[in-house]
């Protein structure tokens, strides 16, 4: 534990005594608030394009604009949410009703300074538990073998698919679909063409970085652009302050709001916006006022914004040290990483044991400067809200095809965006999530290869998959929550809940 | 992205009147899906198992391949039973709503002049700032021209379209290969 706190002190120090450092993650924080902003432009666009911005720059550099990007743009989606009630991201959805309300009968400023309080008090709570978990994860994820890897990998694609969106069928399809999508080209274990149909460009595969622009670049680009309709902006009339005493007030839900969003983060496949509606619904199903949420309630507000950011340290965790993202941005993080030349996963803590200390000051200063320029910054983001989609997205996808074409400078990367793009663009309107697909393109590689490492080890047999004591628990669940699907087991579900877990949670929900 | 939360069909299915998302959409789809997986199941039987280098059967390059062709005719199976019971074949059953026309002129349009920028312009011997420049210009002028036009201000959209444009071919050229080292199509 000594060693921990001695190479977190390092971190910091590392990062206090380099004003390069400081600017950059200040730049980082800017950008990513500036983009999350903007409605449609997501936390996994911003750092796609951010990656191959910063490919040249040495690695902890590289990361520290990317994880302070990430965490300005969760943030800066709460400013459009609050003014212009449409999300500026997916995870800022819950924060929408009782923000944009408070907005409307005048306290925009109020909302603004809840939303900024409660967004550093989760991270900060977040990189706590970071910092805490994240080597002991480790440490634990060293004794995984093919078996276990295998049942992670395919219970994120799971976990994604039934709780993104609002069809579970849907998001497995688009899982498996994903899954599917990364075995194209040349397979790890014997370098065997797949799905490649004798064309050179494909052996390559389908790299994640243009698959994720376009799913979440092109695909905005378009949506935005066939619907012509802007909303109008709520004026802001009161200041916007710290709200820590209402912070302190409500001090219950932040701590479990906090709470939430690291667990949620804590499980591949889950996003943001799971810790925000979970911290929300808690928080909901906790209050004396339940009849206010939805309507400017200052604690619905607090606990989507302290579990929608309290998330992200939580899905770094597990991508760090079981090298499975939690989230499409810490996909796209994770990839970025891997460029740099270093693989998240168990051996991190062996191989580079300092990064994980640095990611945890890097998100450090990410939460500083998200409370910085989320208090100062108010009336300039205004303008930024104003510019009209017919000016922003076509430089958003100039700056898409520079984005996919960059990482391995191939014209096929641009092409396999734009056909990604468009395939989005047409399933997001028929109620298919990216998410899942996202998790599957990512974590296709590693199912496949546990599967056949852990057959060849067991000699064919499938029976280790179930009887090893960690693949139990996660095959389990996994099993659990597809079964939920089927209307029979899910009345001997309820049922059950009815009888015996209900009434315990009677005893312990305190109601006025 | 919305946030807007439509009540669950029966089975957990969100769909409402004059959606896309309908019973007769998903039974459609479902079929599509079944085919894809069939496709994709067949494919990976097919593929070789290179016995040649004694490489066992339970891993072979087709196997999780075989496996999720499987899942996706399972799922596409489920999603199609699914819409069957919403009366997805019913007389009078919902019907897709589509683009509105206006929605699918825009769509075409922007759809036509980003592919143009990145399959034709973009790698092919013209610069890129020049090439950005142009489809950015080309983008603004032609999505603004119909509030332009009406509000007598061609002139002006075009001239603004153009400067838009260039800070865009530049801006982008700058900070990526200038500033960041990043090479450009």
């Amino acid at each position: 534990m000594l060693d921990g706190l001695v190479s977190l002190g390092h971190a910091y120090l590392a990062l206090l005594l380099s004003p390069t450092s400081l600017a950059l993650g200040l730049a980082g924080a800017l950008t990513g608030i500036l983009v999350g902003c903007m409605p449609g432009l997501s936390a996994t666009l911003c750092i796609s394009l951010l990656t191959t911005l910063t490919v040249k720059l040495p690695a902890n550099d590289a990361i520290l604009i990317l994880v302070c990007s990430y965490v300005g743009t969760l943030y800066g989606g709460s400013r459009s949410a609050i003014l212009l009630n449409i999300p500026g991201t997916a995870a800022n959805a819950a924060s929408c009703a009782d923000g944009h309300a408070l907005a409307l009968r005048g306290e925009a400023g109020r909302a603004i300074g809840i939303a900024t309080s409660g967004a550093f008090c989760g991270t900060f709570f977040g990189v706590v538990c970071l910092a805490a978990f994240t080597p002991t994860l480790a440490k634990v994820a060293l004794s995984f073998g093919a078996q276990e890897f295998f049942w992670l990998a395919l219970f994120g694609v799971t976990m994604s698919g039934t709780l993104v969106g609002n069809d579970p069928i849907k998001g497995w399809l688009m899982g498996a679909f994903g899954l599917f999508v990364a075995q194209i080209g040349q397979e790890g274990i014997y370098a065997y063409d797949r799905f490649t149909f004798g064309l050179p460009a494909l052996s390559g595969g389908i790299a994640l970085i243009p698959a994720l622009i376009g799913a979440f670049g092109f695909a905005e680009v378009l949506t935005r652009l066939a619907d012509p309709m802007e909303r109008k902006l709520v004026e802001m009339r009161d200041s916007i302050r710290p709200r820590f005493r209402e912070v302190a007030q409500h001090w219950r839900t932040v701590l479990r709001s906090g709470a939430i969003g690291v667990l949620t983060g804590l499980m591949p496949g889950v996003g943001e916006d799971s810790g925000a509606w979970m911290s929300y619904a808690a928080a909901k199903a906790t209050t004396k006022e339940p009849e206010l949420f939805g309507k400017g309630s200052i604690d619905g507000l607090m606990a989507a914004e302290t579990g929608d950011m309290s998330s992200i340290p939580g899905h770094m965790i597990p991508m760090l040290a079981l090298g499975v993202p939690g989230s499409a941005p810490s996909a796209v993080l994770m990839a970025a990483i891997i460029i740099h030349g270093i693989q998240p996963g168990p051996m991190m803590m062996v191989e580079h044991p300092q990064f994980a200390y640095d990611m945890v000051a890097m998100t450090t200063l990410a939460t500083v400067c998200i409370l910085i320029f989320g208090l100062y910054l108010v009336r300039p983001l205004l303008y930024v809200l104003r510019v009209k989609h017919s000016v922003l997205m076509p430089i958003i996808f100039v700056m898409s095809v520079v984005g996919s074409y960059a990482t391995a400078w191939r014209l096929f990367d641009v092409y396999s965006m734009l056909a990604v793009g468009v395939g989005a663009f047409f399933l997001r309107r028929r109620g298919y999530q990216m998410a899942p697909f996202v998790l599957g393109l990512v974590l296709g590689n590693l199912l496949d290869k546990s599967l056949r490492r852990g057959l060849v080890l067991t000699d064919g047999s499938m029976i280790p998959f179930f009887t090893r004591p960690i693949c139990t628990g996660f095959a389990l669940v996994t099993i659990f929550t597809m079964l939920l699907y089927v209307p029979a087991f899910n009345r001997v579900v309820h049922r059950f809940a009815d009888t015996v877990i209900n009434p315990l949670k009677s005893l312990v929900t305190r109601r006025g | 992205m919305q946030s807007s939360k439509e009540n669950p069909g029966q089975d957990g299915a969100p769909h409402s009147a004059g959606s896309l998302i309908t019973p007769r959409s998903d039974f459609i789809a479902a079929f599509g899906w079944i085919a894809f997986g069939i496709v994709v199941a067949i494919d990976s039987w097919k593929m070789d198992r290179l016995q040649n280098q004694d490489v066992p059967p339970y891993a072979v390059p087709g196997l999780l391949p075989f496996f999720l062709g499987l899942a996706i005719v399972f799922f596409g199976t489920l999603m199609l039973a699914r819409a069957w019971r919403q009366g997805a074949l019913a007389k009078g059953a919902i019907q897709t709503a589509g683009m509105s026309m206006a929605e699918r002129k825009r769509f075409l349009i922007v759809l036509s002049l980003c592919l143009t920028f990145a399959i034709v312009l973009v790698g092919y011997g013209l610069p890129f700032w020049l090439a950005a420049a142009i489809f950015v210009s080309a983008t603004i002028f032609v999505l603004q021209y119909p509030q332009r036009h009406a509000a007598n201000q061609v002139v002006r959209g075009i001239a603004l379209s153009i400067l838009i444009g260039l800070c865009t071919g530049f801006g982008v050229t700058l900070l990526f290969q200038e500033l960041f080292l990043v090479r450009l199509p």
